[in-house]
C-alpha cells in the first residue's frame, strides 16, 4: 500500500509516543532520585482483570 | 492568488531535528539545577542506548546500573517501536546526534566552498569527505564490535560503559568531564571531516537498530520503468550508500528520505507499507 510521504513524520512520532507510553505504562516510568522499581500500571490491571496476585 | 509551496519531507526533518536538539538541551540543562534527584532521574535515564546498556544486568541479577533507571527501557522501547515501523528512522528523524551532525555537514560544506546546496547535485566544497570504499567499508564494522563489547562490558560494570565517552552528554549533558571534553572534540572532528562520523562507524544504538531496515514493513520502493539511475539520490544520501535505488534495505539506511526527496522523477521511489514481494 502506497503511503504519501507527507504522512511520514506523523507515522514516526506517533510510534515513537506509542510505545513510551507503553512502556510507562507497563511501570518503566520515571522514578524520582535515580533507579528503583516500577509500579507497573498495566501489569497490575492486567494481574486483577485475571485475578492474580500483583 | 499563490500557489502552495511543495511539501518538501528535508523541510519536516529539519524543523523535527532543531525539536530534538533543543528538547534535548533542555533535558541537560534541567540536570545541571539543583536538585537533579528529586526530577525523575539523572540525564542518561533518557537515553534509548541507556536502556540497552543496562538491560543484561537487568535481566541476569535484576539490578540496574547506577544513573540509568527503569525510564531507559521506556525511551528504549519507543525506539524500537519507530524502528519496527520504519526501520532506522530513529537516527534519521529523532536522534539528536544524528541531528547535530547533519547541522555540522550543513555548515562545513557552506564554509568549505558550497555557496548554495542545490539538492542532486555533487556539492564543491571540500570537506566533509567521502572516505574510499576499502577504508569506508571495514571501518563500519566498528559499530557492531562496539555494540558487542559494551553488552559485555555491561555485565561487569556498576556504571554503563559508554558514559564517560557519550557523545550525548559531551553535546547536550552540559556537565562536562576530561573525557567528555576530549569526546566533545573529536566527535565535532569527525563529523567535519565525514558526514555522519558517528552514525557510520562508532554509534553502537545504530548497529543495535540495523537489523530493523531487513523487518520492517514501511519501506522505500524503487519502479525500474521509472528511475534512469542518475544518481541525485546517491549524492543526496548522508550515510554514503553507493547506488540507493538498489539499497533501499541497506542495515546503514537512516531512512532520511533525502533520496525520495531529491528525486526528480515521479513514480521512481514511493513509500510504502508492504514486504518485498511487493517490491516492482
Amino acid at each position: 500500500m502506497k503511503i504519501h510521504p507527507r504522512y511520514y513524520p506523523a507515522i514516526i512520532i506517533t510510534a515513537y509516543v506509542i510505545f513510551l507510553l507503553i512502556g510507562i505504562l507497563l511501570g518503566f516510568g520515571p522514578e524520582r532520585g535515580g533507579e528503583g522499581q516500577g509500579r507497573n500500571a498495566l501489569m497490575q490491571f492486567a494481574c486483577s482483570t485475571l485475578g492474580m496476585p500483583t | 492568488m499563490t500557489t502552495p509551496k511543495p511539501f518538501s519531507l528535508a523541510k519536516s526533518r529539519r524543523i523535527i531535528q532543531w525539536m530534538v536538539v533543543i528538547g534535548t538541551l533542555v533535558i541537560g540543562l534541567r540536570h545541571i539545577m539543583p536538585g537533579e534527584a528529586s526530577r525523575g532521574g539523572s540525564f542518561d535515564s533518557f537515553c534509548a542506548f541507556g536502556g540497552i546498556e543496562t538491560i543484561l544486568p537487568y535481566l541476569f541479577s535484576g539490578h540496574m546500573l547506577k544513573s540509568t533507571n527503569l525510564l531507559n527501557f521506556s525511551v528504549l522501547l519507543g525506539t524500537l517501536g519507530v524502528s519496527l515501523a520504519a526501520g532506522r528512522a530513529f537516527c534519521g528523524w529523532l536522534c539528536g546526534l544524528g541531528a547535530i551532525q547533519d547541522f555540522v555537514a550543513e555548515w562545513t560544506r557552506k564554509l568549505f566552498g558550497e555557496k548554495q546546496h542545490i539538492h542532486g547535485r555533487q556539492s564543491k566544497a571540500i570537506l566533509p569527505l567521502r572516505l574510499p570504499a576499502i577504508v569506508d567499508r571495514p571501518l563500519r564494522y566498528a559499530k557492531y564490535l562496539a555494540l558487542l563489547v559494551i553488552l559485555i562490558a555491561s555485565l561487569y560494570m556498576a556504571f554503563p560503559p559508554l558514559r564517560d565517552f557519550c557523545p550525548v552528554r559531551a553535546v547536550f549533558g552540559l556537565k562536562m568531564t576530561t573525557l567528555l571534553w576530549i569526546t566533545l572534540a573529536v566527535f565535532l572532528a569527525g563529523s567535519v571531516l565525514v558526514e555522519r562520523f558517528w552514525c557510520k562507524y562508532l554509534c553502537p544504538l545504530g548497529a543495535a537498530l540495523a537489523i530493523f531496515n531487513k523487518i520492517s514493513p514501511m519501506r522505500l520502493v524503487m519502479d525500474n520503468h521509472h528511475c534512469n539511475n542518475c544518481g541525485r539520490c546517491d549524492i543526496e544520501c548522508s550515510m554514503g550508500i553507493a547506488d540507493v535505488p538498489h539499497q533501499l534495505d541497506h542495515p546503514e539506511c537512516v531512512r532520511c528520505m533525502e533520496c525520495l526527496d531529491t528525486c526528480a522523477r515521479d513514480g521512481s521511489l514511493t513509500l510504502q507499507i508492504g514486504y518485498k514481494e511487493n517490491q516492482i
